[in-house]
C-alpha cells in the first residue's frame, strides 16, 4: 500500500517538474498528472508501475529539445482528452459533477506544484521562489508579510488571497490534497445521517410518545416535569459517569433520561426555525433520540477505557452521589 | 496510514475518556463512514460543557461545528506527525511525534503542556506495571525494592 503511494507521489513530482519548466503548457500537464494519478489508483499494483516509467521517460525526453518538447506536450494533451471520455462514460456523472471534478483536479495540481517547490529547495532560499510564484501566477505586488505565506486560490473560494502561518503552510496543502483525494474517491459522505443504525431508528419509531413528542414509560420524564432544566442536566451528567455500575433496569430508564435531556437541548433549533430538521419535528426528534442511544454506547466504552486504578475512585464517589439523587 | 491515525485517535481517546474506531477497516469497504471521520458528537458536547457554567445550553449546530473543527485539527496534526514517521522509516506514531508536530506547526503553547502530560502519563503507566508485577509473588516484590 505505501509502496504504491510512494510511486504515485514520485510520478506527481516528475509531472509537476515538467509543469514548472514550461509555463505555457501548465493546463495540459496538470490535467494529465491528475488523470494518471486517478488511473493509478483505480488499477492494480502492476499497472501503476508500468504507467509511471513512460512518464519518467517522456519527462526526460521533453526536457532536452524545446521544439520537440512542445510536440510532446501537445501529444500528451490529446491523450488526456482521449482518457477523460471513457471515464465520464463509466462514471455517468452529471455536468455539474463534471465541473466539480474538474475544479477539484485543478485545485489538486496547484497545491502539489507549490508543495514540490517547498520541498525541493533549501530553507534559506525558501522565500525567493515563492516570490517568483506569486509574480508569475497571480501577477500581484502584494507586500510580503513576515511569517506569512499566501495560499493558492481555490475555485470554490473567494478571489481574496489568504495568508497563513508559514509553519502550517505545508500541512494545510497536504490536508487539502487528502481531502480532495477522498472526495474524488467518493469516500466522504457530505450529508449527515440522522441516525447510524436502522434497527435502533425503527425501535425509536415504535416507542409511544406523549404530548410534546417525548417518550412515555420513562421514570425520569415524570420527575423531569417537576424539575428545572438545570437539575435534569446535572442528573444526566452524574448518571453518565456511573452508568457502568447500574443494573439493566436502570439502564433503560437512563436511556429515557438521555432522550428527555436531548429534547430539552433540541428545543432551541425548533424555536429558531432556520434548519430543515425543524420543519419535520418528528424526524428531528428521531435523530435526537438516536444520538442518545449512541451516547449510551459510548458511555459504556468510557467505562471500559476508564477501568484504570486512578479513575475508579472518582466514579465510585459519583455513584454515591447518584444514589443520593435517586433517593430524593 | 489509516492504522497510524487509528492508533493516535486511541491515544487521544484516553485523554478525553472515549474511544474512536480506526479508519483503516472502513477504508477497505471503499466508503469512509461519518462516525469514522468525526469524533462522537456526544463526547464533543460533554467536553464543551465542562468549561461552561452549569446553566448554559449548547445548540446542536455548535456541537456539529466544533465536531468538524476538532476532527480536522486532529487530522492536521496527525498528518504532520505521520510525515515525520514516514521520513524516518517508522510505522508507529507515538506521543513524542505528536508533541513535535504541534511545535513544528506553531502550536508551542500546546506542545509544552502536552509534553508534561505525556511524561506524567508514562510515569503512571510504569507504576501500574510495577504494581501488577509485584502482586504476582514475593520475589518480584524483592526485585522492586
Amino acid at each position: 500500500m505505501q509502496t504504491v503511494y510512494l510511486k504515485e507521489h514520485e510520478g506527481n513530482a516528475h509531472n509537476f517538474v515538467g509543469t514548472l519548466s514550461s509555463a505555457a503548457s501548465a493546463p495540459w500537464w496538470s490535467a494529465f498528472g491528475s488523470q494518471s494519478v486517478h488511473q493509478g489508483e483505480s488499477c492494480g499494483q502492476v499497472k501503476p508501475f508500468s504507467l509511471e516509467l513512460p512518464n519518467c521517460i517522456d519527462q526526460l525526453a521533453a526536457t532536452k529539445p524545446l521544439a520537440r518538447g512542445a510536440d510532446q506536450v501537445l501529444g500528451k494533451g490529446h491523450i488526456t482528452q482521449f482518457t477523460i471520455f471513457p471515464d465520464d462514460c463509466k462514471m455517468s456523472d452529471d455536468a455539474q459533477k463534471l465541473q466539480t471534478t474538474m475544479s477539484l483536479q485543478s485545485s489538486l495540481t496547484d497545491p502539489q506544484s507549490r508543495f514540490e517547490i517547498g520541498f525541493s529547495l533549501p530553507t534559506i532560499c525558501a522565500k525567493y521562489p515563492y516570490t517568483d510564484q506569486f509574480y508569475g501566477l497571480f501577477s500581484a505586488y502584494a507586500p510580503q508579510i513576515s511569517g506569512r505565506i499566501m495560499l493558492p486560490l481555490n475555485m470554490t473560494s473567494d478571489d481574496e488571497p489568504i495568508y497563513v502561518n508559514a509553519k502550517q503552510y505545508h500541512g494545510i496543502i497536504r490536508r487539502r490534497q487528502s481531502r480532495a483525494k477522498a472526495v474524488l474517491d467518493h469516500k466522504l459522505t457530505k450529508r449527515r445521517k440522522p441516525y447510524m443504525h436502522e434497527s435502533r431508528h425503527l425501535h425509536a419509531m415504535r416507542r409511544p410518545r406523549g404530548c410534546g413528542g417525548r417518550f412515555l414509560n420513562t421514570k425520569n420524564s415524570v420527575d423531569g416535569n417537576g424539575k428545572i432544566g438545570n437539575e435534569v442536566h446535572k442528573t444526566v451528567g452524574e448518571q453518565l459517569q456511573s452508568s457502568g455500575s447500574q443494573s439493566s433496569e436502570f439502564l433503560q430508564s437512563e436511556v429515557g433520561t438521555f432522550n428527555s435531556s436531548k429534547e430539552t437541548n433540541g428545543s432551541s433549533p425548533n424555536i429558531s426555525g432556520s434548519e430543515v430538521t425543524s420543519m419535520y419535528s418528528r424526524g428531528g426528534l428521531d435523530s435526537f433520540s438516536l444520538n442518545h442511544l449512541g451516547s449510551a454506547v459510548h458511555s459504556f466504552a468510557d467505562m471500559i477505557d476508564g477501568g484504570r486504578g486512578m479513575i475508579i475512585p472518582t466514579k465510585w464517589v459519583a455513584a454515591a452521589g447518584n444514589c443520593c439523587n435517586l433517593k430524593v | 496510514m489509516g492504522d497510524n491515525i487509528g492508533k493516535v485517535l486511541d491515544r487521544e481517546g484516553f485523554k478525553y475518556n472515549f474511544t474512536a474506531s480506526a479508519s483503516g477497516t472502513s477504508a477497505q469497504d471503499g466508503v469512509i463512514k461519518e462516525q469514522d471521520r468525526l469524533l462522537p458528537i456526544a463526547n464533543v458536547g460533554r467536553i464543551m460543557k465542562q468549561i461552561l457554567p452549569p446553566n448554559a445550553k449548547i445548540s446542536k449546530e455548535a456541537k456539529e461545528t466544533m465536531q468538524e473543527s476538532v476532527s480536522e485539527f486532529i487530522s492536521f496534526v496527525t498528518g504532520e506527525a505521520s510525515d515525520k514517521c514516514h521520513k524516518e522509516k517508522r510505522k508507529t506514531v507515538n506521543g513524542d511525534d505528536i508533541c513535535w508536530a504541534l511545535a513544528t506547526l506553531g502550536f508551542d503553547d500546546y506542545s509544552e503542556p502536552l509534553k508534561r502530560y505525556l511524561y506524567k502519563y508514562r510515569e503512571m503507566e510504569g507504576e501500574r506495571a510495577n504494581q501488577n508485577k509485584g502482586s504476582n509473588g514475593y520475589e518480584n516484590n524483592i526485585a522492586n525494592i
